[in-house]
């Protein structure tokens, strides 16, 4: 198999889900590009994880009630899920239509919402801003559960329009007025939730959406120039078809699966980085009726992504994640993962309490002294257990191979977690080091060691970083 | 309210418990156990981000509060476990000896911890493995009538004997889903007449042997969803928690379906207590919508019928315990 297949899986693979092994690269690889796109492509023909299993030993996880067990729950399906795309686009959706633990009256709520995202996340993009506005826990989170027909709260009607499907403005201009934040919230009165049942004595129950029509707004409304009665869902019928949209998922997109754009704020005033693909990505999004399957097969199969490598900074997410589905550890219930799902916390992606509503500020923003250590020390621990089964497979597999010259030594190592590349400056040091050790000898113990330690410096290198 | 079957009638006594990580309340309670004198042992695995919340609790049916022993520990990552005796980090299910101590078993440490009736640590046994007396996930208990422990060692798909020191007597159960089958087995409890019966969870159905495992009949299937209790009462009676439907179901000794029971809970004596000491949650109960749901079982894991027909259904999702008593009709003079 040509090692620009192997790169290429590697790359797809980073992005679409969260890495993978090399024997699984290579089985893809094998696959061919395409049908590898198309598999992810297609979630529901793979295997879900066993969810009475994992309820049986994470006992807490049947109920979904603090933040932190919902964490641990996210992060085992991002270690383990067998739809790594569907996976993917449920943290995608996670970082845009935020709803966060620190306003939300119950964790399970959130956890639905994912649920949710799950389901739609990949299919029509009116039908999943449709179920976001009747969604309980973003019902309560932007407040809609406080806007009636005589004094509307714009808050969610603004953050629509803002944060979830348009953008503040394109190509210089704005995409909407004050008036048609207003006559959006109008729209969605009486969109609200049932009322909960207290956390004591026995605990939370999630609640559900209801709508009221006696706090309805059944007025006339103007809406970025059309004029009815307009209700939910007419508005975001509306909005599903301005071009605004397109262009806002598409770099939502682009900046997610692609290369790091500048962040949403600067959107109005900064063109795209690749208008070329942002166009392809827009066309996709009208051709296929807002489908965003359809939006993602157009950039997984272009040019513009196969050419995007380590063109991104890792989210703490895709760092955690793709660290242990690499060492191959909780890949079975066992006790331990709270800490390892701390660790995003601890590297600032606090899942499921997303600082705003605007989610999280991503590429460069990741990295600050505090998260970058984290991120080296976290990766560099997992990566050194050489007791960890995908480690073990590594160091077997470059014995089996014989892999004893030292600079073949670390250009394999740099293939087993995700065919890396370094400069030459850094990958000449790693050479030398190795060469500093001594003969290298496989099947010694001495031999598992110096793979573990090379990989250690591979995962602290600034590349490393990069997905 | 009162669920009757074929003169039989299972009505709704009372609820324990509230959400606590410690003292009167339970923390994703699991299962548990009658003792002497009205008391009863609940095992909590909590969250496992919150081990303070791991621990066996002792109250009575009353729901009188009497202490609880043996906490959890931290978890983070296996070789850096503290595993000091009597220490909990998964623990599954309760039996009590016939002199009155209490075993927990624990299905990741491997271990069958002993301990008096109030709650001092005695002893361990317990090694992972799959040969003669090891286990591998050990996840329910009951003594029979010699005393000996029958334990469900679940990832070995198998019951094992122990004497009540933790000798190793005789095993049977192999993984599979044919008769005398098992797959990660959960449940076990030992009937009047000495027959086993066991939830074999995977297999979706309730199994019943011999005390010395030979296949005696199977029943549930198609109607039970993921097993995970099960118990017998004086009468013959089967009642089983089923996890994966949120109820109980309780059948003849023949294996009939009588009557199942979805939950009927009301507040607790300490869920009131809490709620008097949250008073504006009293209010906020009275404009709660869909507050009914509350009655309803949510992670029905463990059911325990004791010597005066009362049942005792866990709740995981919940943290308490439904309890309903058993009634037959009493009738007087000569048929007429």
């Amino acid at each position: 198999m040509a090692h620009q297949d192997i790169e290429l899986m590697a790359h797809l693979m980073r992005r679409a889900g969260f890495g993978a092994t090399y024997e699984e690269v290579e089985r893809r690889a094998a696959n061919g590009y395409e049908a590898t796109v198309e598999e992810l492509l297609s979630p529901m023909e793979q295997p879900d994880l066993d969810r009475h299993l994992l309820d049986r030993y994470f006992v807490d996880w049947k109920e979904m009630n603090a933040l932190e067990v919902n964490q641990a729950y996210l992060t085992y399906r991002m270690i383990n899920t067998q739809r790594p795309l569907q996976e993917k686009m449920t943290l995608f959706w996670h970082g845009i239509l935020c709803t966060g633990n620190s306003k939300c009256e119950h964790g399970r709520q959130i956890q639905e919402q994912l649920d949710m995202f799950r389901v739609l996340g990949m299919g029509s993009l009116r039908d999943l801003l449709l179920e976001l506005s009747r969604d309980p826990a973003m019902v309560f989170y932007l407040d809609n559960c406080m806007s009636h027909k005589d004094a509307i709260n714009e808050n969610f009607g603004r953050e629509l329009l803002e944060l979830f499907s348009m953008g503040v403005g394109m190509d210089g201009h704005a995409n909407y007025s004050e008036d048609d934040v207003k006559e959006c919230a109008r729209a969605f009165t009486g969109w609200t939730i049932t009322n909960a049942i207290p956390r004591y004595p026995y605990g939370r129950y999630a609640s559900q959406f209801a709508f009221n029509a006696a706090d309805h707004d059944e007025g006339e409304k103007t809406f970025l120039g059309e004029t009815g009665n307009f209700g939910g869902e007419e508005i975001i019928d509306i909005i599903a078809r301005q071009p605004a949209t397109a262009r806002f998922v598409a770099r939502h997109l682009y900046n997610f699966f692609v290369a790091d754009e500048p962040q949403v704020p600067a959107w109005q005033e900064t063109p795209p980085r690749d208008p070329e693909a942002i166009k392809m990505l827009e066309d996709a999004y009208f051709e296929s009726n807002y489908n965003l399957s359809a939006m993602l097969r157009t950039l997984f199969n272009s040019d513009f992504f196969k050419n995007a490598r380590f063109a991104k900074v890792k989210s703490p997410a895709e760092t955690v994640a793709g660290t242990m589905r690499l060492v191959q550890d909780f890949t079975h219930p066992k006790p331990g993962l709270h800490p390892i799902a701390m660790e995003i916390r601890y590297m600032g992606q606090d899942l499921l309490n997303p600082p705003t509503v605007e989610g999280w500020h991503t590429g460069a923003e990741w990295i600050d002294s505090g998260t970058l250590v984290e991120r080296i020390n976290f990766t560099a621990d997992q990566i050194g257990n050489t007791a960890l089964p995908g480690v073990r497979a590594i160091i077997d597999r470059l014995s089996a191979e014989g892999v004893t010259e030292p600079q073949a030594f670390v250009d394999r190592c740099l293939d087993m977690v995700g065919s890396y590349q370094l400069p030459d400056e850094t990958r000449d040091y790693l050479v030398e080091h190795v060469e500093k050790g001594g003969q290298l000898q496989t099947g010694t113990d001495d031999y598992g060691h110096r793979v573990g330690q090379t990989l250690q410096l591979i995962v602290a290198t600034q590349e490393y970083q990069f997905a | 309210m009162a669920t009757q079957t074929i003169g039989i009638t299972f009505q709704y006594s009372h609820t324990i418990g509230r959400g606590e990580f410690s003292g009167p309340g339970f923390r994703n309670p699991v299962a548990m156990a009658r003792g002497e004198d009205d008391t009863m042992y609940v095992v909590n695995r909590s969250y496992e981000y919150r081990p303070d919340g791991k621990r066996i609790t002792v109250c009575t049916v009353d729901e009188d509060y009497v202490g609880e022993f043996a906490r959890g520990v931290h978890t983070a990552g296996e070789t850096e476990e503290n595993e000091n005796d009597g220490s909990l980090i998964w623990p599954t299910a309760v039996a009590i000896a016939p002199q009155g101590n209490v075993y927990v078993a624990d299905e990741w440490l491997n271990r069958i911890s002993m301990f008096d009736r109030d709650g001092e640590w005695l002893g361990k046994w317990g090694t992972k493995g799959s040969g003669e007396g090891e286990l591998d996930g050990p996840s329910g208990m009951a003594f029979d009538a010699d005393g000996n422990l029958l334990v469900v060692d679940s990832k070995n798909h198998r019951v094992q004997k122990f004497t009540s020191g933790g000798q190793f007597i005789s095993a049977w159960g192999s993984e599979g889903s044919g008769e005398g089958e098992l797959g990660l087995p959960w449940g076990i409890c030992v009937d009047k007449d000495g027959n086993v019966f066991v939830a074999d969870w995977r297999n979706d159905r309730v199994q019943k042997f011999t005390a010395d495992g030979q296949f005696l009949q199977q029943f549930g299937n198609g109607e039970l969803n993921r097993p995970t209790s099960v118990d017998t009462d004086k009468d013959g009676l089967v009642y089983v928690a089923d996890w994966g439907n949120e109820q109980v179901r309780i059948y003849s000794p023949e294996g009939e379906l009588l009557t199942s029971l979805v939950g009927d809970a009301t507040i607790s004596k300490w869920g009131k207590d809490k709620l008097d000491a949250n008073s504006e949650m009293w209010q906020e109960r009275e404009i709660a919508q869909g507050i009914e749901r509350e009655k309803l079982f949510w992670g029905a894991v463990a059911v325990e019928v004791d010597d005066e027909d009362r049942l005792f259904v866990v709740e995981s999702c919940r943290n308490r315990i439904q309890i309903y008593r058993k009634q037959q009709p009493m009738f007087f003079g000569g048929r007429l």
